[in-house]
């Protein structure tokens, strides 16, 4: 027994150096890169994908000494055959170089345009797939950073410029429910109910229509459409952007508010946050919180924006819900004292930092 | 005897961490994103004697993974189709999600009627066509919408050599489907949407 039980003991011993053996003569032997943008979140991020002979281990770290970069320590493996460097010429990173430290060690050097969080990048390893004809390889994944943000915001809704935009319109009618409602209606009652309580608390409110009509025009693209709505928001200088939507799903019992976000300015996290809150305390409808999602007119607005679905269309409920004056009036009051709560938020945050 | 019981505790332990390391490596590779990482488990998914080169072509089979909704429209849910293996695996994954789920706590977030026209891969963008009904009998809300391009999105990804999805409609992109997120440009797999 005890024989045998050091016999397995030995092998295990001596197994281990060779797997470092085997390692030291693995090379970086080829990289490509591409960027990814998330389907429904809308963010983009830099994928380095590096094929190598064998197993290795990665170590990744930011270094802001000379210029930004993402350093990664690999061992197991030297620079072999691959280009000693490539050009990435994106927002994300300007370029990635192979540098050999021994005969087992390299290194992976990834410069970027400005420094990033430790959050924002991720390095692992891959076995090779025989089955679908892929090596060894070391990927980093590199987020599009949210540029710091500028605004600098006071508390008080008085004086602020704040766009409404109620979803759909004209042409579009937007979701329908089983007892014809359209959401283009619902969306316009209720954002004129925010205009006049926000203009009553001293606000300017631009909206982006105040009929049933094409913001752009009728049959446009959607790009041209939903462009016309963010240009209002540009043009008018707005502090926040609203788009108030109504949902549908295929399962009719599906209900509740949901707000979303693209966080790009910084604060579009904290204004989302703040609505949601605001909107789901009245408990007439389920909270499904706030989400992050790619929106047209939220990502491609500067200011911080959100886009809130204020109930399910497509649920005989709701949709007699959505169409009383005082769940209207409910949804309005949400959403102006969660603008009023996010103001005083983001004052106290100050500085824009 | 005591001696060698400690012994067997140590390779005991020894082994345990040798396993529990290589479990923990299994998890990483689950973790990390579809498209680097591609079908592992369901290659091991597949019986021995269906790799066996012996049997006949026409019985080889494939494993196809399918996104469906969950009830409550929050999240996608995969499902795996067992199908007799062919050269077109990508368009075969697209007519299983326009046939719609068997399963009673999913749901298809196709709208009725779509039909794919055609699926073709290049420079690992797949360019997947449907009829103009996606976007006609698509009964709006962002929740809907953003569950059927999830959907599209990363039953396609799963394949190895599919990296992104350019969506057309009756062989043209669209700016949007009905009217929140974008779909004008290559889409890559969404994680955060799929049910852990």
């Amino acid at each position: 027994m005890y024989r045998i039980i050091l016999s397995l003991l030995l092998v295990m011993v001596f197994m281990a150096p060779q797997a470092v053996m085997a390692a030291a003569s693995n090379e970086l032997a080829n990289v490509r890169w591409s960027v990814h943008k998330d389907a429904i979140e809308g963010t983009s991020k830099l994928r380095l994908v590096i094929d190598t002979t064998g197993p290795v281990t990665v170590k990744g770290s930011l270094n802001a000494k000379t210029s930004p970069n993402l350093t990664i320590d690999v061992k197991g493996a030297t620079v072999g055959s691959i280009d000693s460097s490539v050009a990435l010429k994106g927002e994300i990173a300007e370029k990635v170089s192979f540098v050999k430290k021994s005969a087992s060690s390299s290194q992976i050097i990834v410069d970027l345009p400005r420094m990033i969080e430790e959050s924002d990048y991720r390095v692992f390893t891959l076995p090779s797939d025989i089955a679908n004809n892929k090596s060894f390889r070391i990927v980093i994944d590199i987020n599009k950073p949210v540029p710091k943000a500028s605004y600098n915001f006071t508390a008080g809704l008085k004086d602020k410029m704040i766009v409404i935009d109620p979803g759909h319109g004209g042409s579009d009618s937007g979701a329908i429910g089983p007892g014809q409602t359209q959401e283009k209606t619902i969306t316009l009652a209720i954002g004129q109910q925010v205009q006049s309580l926000l203009e009553r608390a001293g606000a300017k409110v631009v909206m982006t229509r105040q009929t049933d009509v094409d913001v752009y025009g009728p049959n446009a693209s959607g790009a041209e459409e939903l462009g016309a709505r963010t240009k209002i928001a540009t043009n008018n200088k707005a502090d926040v952007f609203v788009s108030i939507h109504i949902d549908a799903f295929s399962n009719p019992s599906v209900g509740g508010i949901t707000t979303y976000y693209y966080q790009k300015s910084g604060y579009d996290a904290m204004l989302a946050q703040n609505i949601q809150d605001h909107l789901a305390s009245s408990g007439i409808m389920q909270d499904r919180g706030i989400k992050v999602a790619g929106f047209y007119v939220i990502k491609r607005s500067e200011m911080p924006a959100v886009l809130t679905e204020l109930g399910f269309i497509s649920n005989p409920d709701e949709e007699k819900l959505l169409n009383t004056p005082k769940f209207q009036q409910q949804m309005a009051q949400g959403i102006v004292q969660g603008l009023e709560s996010f103001f005083a938020q983001a004052a106290r945050k100050g500085g824009g930092s | 005897m005591f001696r060698s019981k400690t012994l067997l505790a140590i390779v005991f332990m020894f082994l345990m961490t040798f396993i529990g390391g290589c479990a923990n490596d299994n998890d990483a590779a689950q973790l990390t994103p579809k498209e680097e990482n591609k079908s592992t488990e369901q290659q091991v998914a597949i019986p021995d004697n269906q790799k066996d080169p012996a049997s006949s072509n026409s019985q080889e089979k494939m494993i196809i993974t399918v996104y469906n909704a969950t009830k409550d429209a929050m999240y996608l849910v995969g499902e795996s189709h067992v199908v007799v293996k062919n050269d077109h695996p990508a368009q075969t994954a697209m007519e299983l999600l326009l046939a719609g789920t068997k399963n009673v706590d999913l749901l298809s977030v196709v709208p009725s009627g779509t039909a794919l026209r055609q699926i073709w891969i290049k420079d690992k963008i797949a360019y997947v066509d449907f009829n103009d009904k996606l976007v006609k009998n698509n009964k709006g809300g962002s929740a809907s919408e953003i569950l059927l391009v999830g959907s599209i999105v990363n039953t396609l990804t799963e394949f190895h050599d599919i990296q992104k999805v350019q969506i057309l409609v009756e062989g043209k992109k669209i700016d949007t489907i009905s009217g929140h997120l974008e779909t004008g440009e290559p889409l890559s797999r969404s994680e955060k949407i799929i049910k852990k």
